[in-house]
């Protein structure tokens, strides 16, 4: 499964600032082709003009985002815009369906759909790359990732391999998993650590996992379970497992592994 | 074998092991005496059976709520209270049709028991080793706690972006 | 959903009305019951050894150590006393008397008499050889002839001698059949002889010892005792299985194949209900069939018993279990049991885990269907070689469904280092990475004895104790 370097194409890389972290484009061309940073700096250009269309809604870092004005009480849910109200329509949704483990509301009561926008944001990118027109391409904000096609045009078989982060030693890699087209498109990685521990277990329990990464077909999907599993544990890992179309590697407090057969080696199964 | 065990055991034989070395010593002294085996001392070992107090009836409160004029259902369905059980709420529908009871469904099946229709083998521990391997070398993108813009500098993807430039 | 709404209205175990997270103190007491009563007969054990010496020496024994030959005879004495003392204990331990079963299981209850049968023998030969030294001397001939005079002279004592030699039989070829695993009817028949070495010594008892002798108060403890051990024998050896047999008048009702190479006997009979909760458990079962009646098998429920059926699953695993196969719908069958610990009583703990290896699994079913825990707090493993092998799989994935518990499934060859009850690559698990709350359940383990074994070392490894670990060897 190591990729072997397809000397037929060259990747190529872009990254921008969005939404706090940095947003890496990374598309596949032939070897030899002219037009390929032109055709990569437009892809980039228009994507972040999604990132920045709804940070400049739903950021609470933005003094003049309307998810600040309604955090500060400036304006009422019920007379948000109708893409706010949808997206906190959508959070409801995902709370109800993780059993409360997702949940939009910080526990000083602000609304916070940034867990939600993220993978929103990343969607639409996504979008916007198709309907651009590029083929094979890997999207990675912030560590969450989603692709299209494969790094290897010549070899339409090869995956994209996405390597996962040791949360011991964030400079290791745990391990990888190859993502492509159809129902393995999107990963994403959940820590109970990051951002000043920025997911609360449930009833502000400790969480039982360190770091928690979901593959699944969307990337929304993947980003809410991946946080969600963080705050609910085990428990919630096999509900996650059991009613949606997802892999899960869970990593312990302790540094043990737990993960539903997908990521398993194939030799090793 | 126990503490406790042994200690019991220990304490019970030495106990009737000196009963019986006093009573030894009592038929001894008197054979020497009188030359003549008295019959051994009441050494009253009689454990009285009695004990068996009776275990208070378990009746086991059939808790049929059958109600005596069934006659008097109507047709048609009834929706009862939501009960707590141990695994779960539960609230209970009673169609009734002809004046009885024809089905007992349960309708509302909470939190509780949902989760505990949700089970098995779907995640398992695993090693480490089972994991597909790679090195920073030979991936095309990391996967990760979110990084914030400052951190990203010194992360793994950063270095893949650069290779790409 | 009609399934867990009806287990959810009827708990499996006696309701009591008691308050949440009650379940553990429940348990715990219960625990706390069943080491009292061990304990109990640890004691009761010691002291009826105690005594037998100590009746001996209230007989003014121990004047009798004052010059060397009596003090010989004196040993003599006492060491047929503690001797016979043992056989009564080892008779009692093999009468399964349910207060026993209850406290120590059968296994255990089998096991001390195992242990007691060689020191036992020792005191009865120790017994002769002291006094026919201890008689020689008084006599002032050497022992053979003090041997062959006594046997000639003495009423009874020729019956004592071949007493002695059935004895040496019973113990050297039980040892030997241990070891060298012959058939169980074998051994069994073997075993019938110490009732033959037991009555064959009583008589010298009551004509020759002088604490037998008649006027003796000790007389009437060891008529007692014996009385008590005859008694246990014929109400829980032989009358409880025929009563048994009567009360539920079995019969095979049909054999179904159960997977790779096994089948479930479904039974049916009539007032089942009263054998509820007995899963785990076994049975001993005879199957009146020609050929196969003086067979009895020792086999586990597969299933809870429900009104009007039972249900076995068993493994072809040659001799008895392959007869079994093919057994008849409508052939009779007769049962004695439940008996072991290996079931809901021994409980300790709220957690419960289930690990079961091949057609040890079987048992597991039986319990799972049945126990007392919270949703959640069950684990079920599952291990096989082969898939094929994951006996009544299906069985036990819809009971985890719906008593929620969690199930793993762990198939493939058995590792050859660290923990050889996983699979291969699994090795560097262990049973703690399945479990995260271990030290709060219960660990029921069956399979092959090795497998059992390196299960139990790994649950005792992360600090479990006895009490919360129950274990059934499934060989058969």
């Amino acid at each position: 499964m190591q990729p072997m370097r397809d000397e037929s194409a060259v990747l190529k890389s872009r990254t921008f600032l969005a939404m706090g972290t940095v947003v890496s484009l990374t598309a596949s061309f032939p070897t030899g082709g002219s037009a390929d940073p032109k055709e990569l700096d437009a892809a980039v250009r228009l994507i972040e003009s999604d990132f920045a269309e709804l940070e400049e809604r739903f950021s609470l870092f933005r003094e003049d985002s309307e998810a600040s004005a309604l955090a500060r009480g400036v304006i009422r849910l019920a007379h948000a815009s109708p893409e706010m109200r949808a997206c906190y329509a959508e959070a409801v949704e995902w709370r109800r369906r993780t059993h409360g483990a997702f949940t939009a509301e910080r526990p000083d009561g602000v609304l916070d759909l940034s867990g939600l926008v993220k993978g929103r944001a990343i969607a639409q990118a996504g979008d916007s790359l198709d309907a651009f027109g590029l083929r094979n391409w890997c999207l990675n904000a912030g560590g969450d990732v989603l692709v299209s096609g494969t790094p290897s045009p010549g070899d339409p078989e090869r995956s994209w391999l996405a390597g996962i982060v040791d949360p011991a030693d964030r400079r290791t890699l745990l391990g990888a998993y190859p993502l492509g087209s159809g129902a393995r498109r999107a990963l994403a990685t959940s820590g109970s650590a990051e951002r000043g521990d920025h997911i609360w277990g449930v009833g502000g329990r400790k969480s039982e996992f360190v770091q928690v990464s979901v593959a699944g077909p969307d990337i929304v999907t993947a980003d809410v379970l991946a946080t969600a599993i963080v705050a609910g544990g085990r428990e919630l890992l096999d509900v996650a497992a059991l009613e949606w179309d997802v892999d899960v590697l869970a990593v312990t407090r302790d540094g043990k592994l737990l993960a539903t057969p997908g990521f398993r080696a194939p030799h090793a199964a | 074998m126990r503490a406790r065990a042994a200690a019991g055991a220990a304490l019970a034989s030495a106990g009737i092991l000196a009963a019986g070395w006093q009573a030894g010593a009592q038929a001894i002294e008197a054979s020497q005496v009188t030359g003549v085996t008295t019959s051994g001392g009441t050494n009253g070992t009689a454990s009285s059976g009695s004990g068996s107090s009776s275990t208070s009836g378990s009746g086991t409160t059939g808790g049929g709520s059958r109600a005596a004029s069934s006659s008097a259902l109507k047709d048609g369905s009834y929706t009862g209270a939501i009960e707590s059980t141990r695994f779960g709420n539960v609230q209970v529908q009673l169609v009734v049709s002809g004046g009885k009871i024809t089905d007992v469904k349960a309708l509302q099946l909470t939190d509780a028991e949902r989760r505990s229709q949700m089970i098995s083998a779907t995640a398992a521990p695993i090693l480490r080793s089972e994991v597909l391997q790679a090195q920073s070398g030979n991936v095309d993108t990391v996967s990760g706690a979110t990084v914030t813009s400052d951190a990203y500098l010194s992360s793994l993807q950063a270095a893949l972006d650069a290779a790409h430039a | 959903m009609t399934t867990a709404f009806r287990t959810a209205d009827r708990p499996a175990q006696p309701p009591s009305e008691r308050p949440a997270g009650g379940l553990a103190r429940t348990l715990r007491q219960r625990g706390r019951r069943r080491l009292l009563r061990e304990d109990f007969l640890t004691i009761l054990g010691w002291a009826s050894g105690a005594a037998a010496v100590a009746l001996y020496l209230a007989d003014g024994g121990a004047g009798q150590f004052t010059n060397v030959t009596s003090g010989i005879t004196g040993l003599g004495i006492i060491a047929g006393l503690i001797g016979t003392d043992l056989v009564l204990v080892m008779l009692l331990l093999a009468a399964r008397i349910p207060f026993i079963d209850a406290a120590i299981g059968h296994d255990r209850a089998m096991q001390v008499h195992g242990k007691l049968g060689k020191p036992a023998l020792y005191l009865i030969l120790a017994h002769m050889v002291f006094l026919l030294v201890g008689y020689g001397l008084a006599d002032r001939v050497n022992p053979i002839a003090e041997g062959i005079s006594m046997w000639n002279d003495l009423p009874d004592l020729w019956l004592a001698f071949i007493s002695t030699a059935l004895f040496i039989l019973v113990v050297v070829t039980s040892l030997v059949a241990v070891r060298k695993k012959f058939p169980y009817e074998f051994w069994y028949v073997v075993h019938l002889l110490t009732y033959a070495a037991v009555l064959t010594a009583l008589p010298h008892q009551f004509s020759e010892g002088q604490l037998f002798a008649p006027g003796q108060w000790q007389r009437w403890y060891w008529i007692a005792f014996y009385v008590l051990v005859l008694l246990a024998l014929l109400r829980y050896r032989i009358w409880a299985p025929i009563a048994l047999t009567f009360r539920h008048q079995l019969s095979v009702s049909r054999v179904v194949a159960a997977g790779d190479g096994a089948v479930s006997i479904e039974l049916t009979g009539v007032r089942l209900e009263e054998l509820t909760g007995a899963g785990g458990r076994f049975f001993i079962w005879r199957f009146l069939a020609p050929g196969l009646w003086w067979h009895h098998h020792p086999f586990s429920l597969s299933a809870d018993p429900a009104a009007g059926r039972l249900r076995i699953t068993i493994r072809n695993l040659g001799r008895g279990s392959a007869a079994l196969m093919s057994v008849r719908p409508g052939t009779r069958v007769a049962l004695s049991g439940p008996y072991g610990l290996f079931g809901h009583a021994a409980r300790t703990r709220p957690g419960l885990v289930l690990v079961g290896s091949g057609i040890g699994i079987t048992p597991l079913r039986a319990i799972l269907e049945r126990a007392e825990f919270e949703p959640g707090t069950a684990t079920v493993i599952l291990r096989a070689s082969t898939p094929e092998t994951l006996y009544l799989r299906d069985e036990i994935a819809g009971l985890c469904q719906q008593r929620g518990a969690t199930m793993y499934e762990l198939v493939g060859h058995r590792a050859r280092r660290g923990n050889a009850w996983l699979p291969r690559h699994q090795t560097g698990l262990r049973l703690s990475d399945y479990v995260p709350n271990l030290a709060a359940a219960d660990v029921y383990v069956c399979g092959p004895k090795k497998w059992t074994d390196s299960v139990l070392e790994d649950a005792r490894s992360t600090g479990l104790v006895d009490e919360q670990l129950h274990h059934e060897r499934f060989d058969w």
